[in-house]
């Protein structure tokens, strides 16, 4: 089964929301029924980004590649990134992936490679 | 509404502090009694921010009130994340403008260095989005490097612009005895000299460590009265003229442009039309310099400069004591220190020691109206206050 992010649409008016929101910031439609839960793309450019070299705790590497990247649909998401030499404006594909282990969980998100 | 007035100030070293939570907020009450020659007030807000996570003290304003032999005055802690400081001056403002009480205490206090370096930015980082931003290893200095690079890409600032505001906020924490970094800092030393790479390495690249603020231990104290209370203890008139505060998106990359900070901008908005002037009318202000490249965005974003202009003003000097707009004569946070819920607190203290005239070797000549960001998060809470001396 493939792994998503999933983004909330509102049915009443189509705006996306990533992350979820309980009251849609376009229309102020409020009844989470009216809610549609639809996968992001896992395609876009790389908007910004940066390497982490202070790791918050959990992380047992010594640097963090972290981006903004903007989905091939205008929709954004923060995530982290598993290239080389980053450039603003590159085409970068997604695949979600544990992203932080705790002593209790993994936790899944995006990453980002290389288109 | 009641006009209010600054009655007294008080604040400790910006450091490492070796005592409690609970006396890092007494101490600075204590000052600020002593300077408004007063005994009592009728509440007490205690802007905190970890209290809870890091010292493990919840409840802390009942504490403080208890601890000064306060009570029973009212008290109540104030938490919004690194802008609780300013939040508390404006929780204590509105209990005076109402009516409903005529001296109020406000401090800001935290003490962040008890925790190891790693739990403190894990702390601070638990400000960002849970789902959207926190697991990822998301932390304040990851979102201050993405936001600078599009802001280098985009308005042409370099590490060199970034390096010139370290040095001038750290030469001016060299005249205030409080400041947590006492170092002269040169551009040469951080970015030019074959030891820059070792003296000044990558935080959150293009972000190096002297582009970060130091984390601190401090508190500082406001008391604020009414005019009546003014006209008895004879203190400078410094009134507290305006205040703004704003929101914006929890995640950063939900914003339209993510190089502008609206909140700053509306805060700033609020806060002049408020007290009734312009930015051009400022005089000096302290800016939430938590990152360098924030004290050029929020420069333009309050006002004194047009947009993508800030560091072209700092190139000419202009933020400088002695320039057009004196920006962090204290040191800001990048030098003086920034013991986050704290800090609020604190930059008001800079500001109304300038305004007295009573600021030392950092005096800002003829200082008649200051100005205070205070940011939260990565400027999702954002409140700015101005004050007038009369």
């Amino acid at each position: 089964m493939e792994l998503n992010i999933y983004a909330y649409k509102c049915k009443r008016c189509g705006e996306l929301h990533y992350p979820y929101k309980t009251i849609c910031k376009k229309c102020g439609e409020n009844d989470h029924n009216e809610f549609e839960i639809v996968p992001l793309p896992k395609n876009g450019k790389l908007l910004t980004f940066t390497t982490l070299y202070t790791l918050p705790s959990d992380y047992e590497v010594v640097t963090l590649a972290l981006g903004i990247v903007e989905l091939e649909d205008g929709n954004r998401i923060t995530g982290q990134l598993d290239i080389k030499n980053p450039k603003i404006g590159m085409k970068v594909n997604g695949k979600v992936e544990v992203v932080r282990k705790d002593l209790y969980k993994k936790h899944l998100g995006m990453i980002f490679y290389k288109a | 509404m009641r006009e209010v007035y600054v009655a007294g100030i008080g604040i400790t070293s910006f450091s490492r502090l070796e005592y409690p939570l609970v006396e890092i907020a007494a101490y600075p009450g204590l000052m600020a009694l002593r300077d408004a020659g007063l005994k009592k007030v009728d509440h007490l807000y205690v802007a905190n921010m970890g209290g809870g996570r890091i010292n493990g003290q919840t409840g802390l304003a009942s504490a403080v009130v208890d601890h000064m032999s306060l009570t029973p005055a009212g008290a109540e802690t104030i938490e919004n994340g690194p802008a609780s400081g300013a939040s508390a001056i404006k929780q204590g403002y509105m209990a005076i403008a109402s009516g409903m009480h005529d001296v109020v205490m406000v401090i800001g206090a935290e003490r962040m260095r008890e925790a190891n370096p790693l739990e403190a930015t894990d702390f601070v980082a638990t400000l960002t989005h849970p789902q959207a931003e926190y697991i990822y290893g998301v932390t304040l200095p990851a979102l201050a490097g993405m936001f600078t690079r599009l802001y280098m890409e985009k308005y042409g600032v370099t590490a060199r612009h970034l390096a010139m505001v370290a040095v001038k906020n750290h030469k001016n924490a060299m005249d205030n005895f409080y400041a947590h970094l006492h170092e002269d800092i040169t551009i040469e030393g951080i970015l030019d000299s074959p030891e820059a790479s070792t003296n000044n390495p990558y935080v959150a690249d293009p972000l190096r460590f002297y582009d970060v603020c130091p984390v601190s231990d401090g508190g500082a104290c406001l008391i604020l009265a009414t005019a009546e209370v003014m006209k008895k203890i004879n203190k400078p008139m410094i009134r507290l003229a305006g205040i703004g505060q704003a929101t914006d998106t929890h995640c950063v990359h939900e914003r339209k442009d993510p190089t502008e900070l609206l909140a700053v901008r509306e805060a700033a908005r609020q806060s002049f039309k408020m007290a009734g002037v312009k930015p051009s009318d400022v005089s000096v202000a302290e800016l939430h310099d938590a990152f360098t490249i924030l004290e050029i965005a929020e420069s333009e974003e309050v006002g004194f400069f047009k947009k993508g202009e800030g560091h072209l003003a700092l190139e000419r000097g202009e933020t400088q004591i002695g320039g057009k707009i004196p920006i962090n004569p204290s040191g800001g946070l990048k030098a003086k220190g920034h013991p986050v819920g704290a800090t609020g607190v604190g930059q008001a203290h800079e500001i109304v020691l300038q305004l007295r005239g009573e600021a030392g070797k950092r005096q800002v000549k003829n200082a008649k109206v200051g100005f205070t960001c205070n940011f939260g998060g990565f400027g999702n809470n954002v409140v700015c206050l101005t004050f007038i001396k009369e």
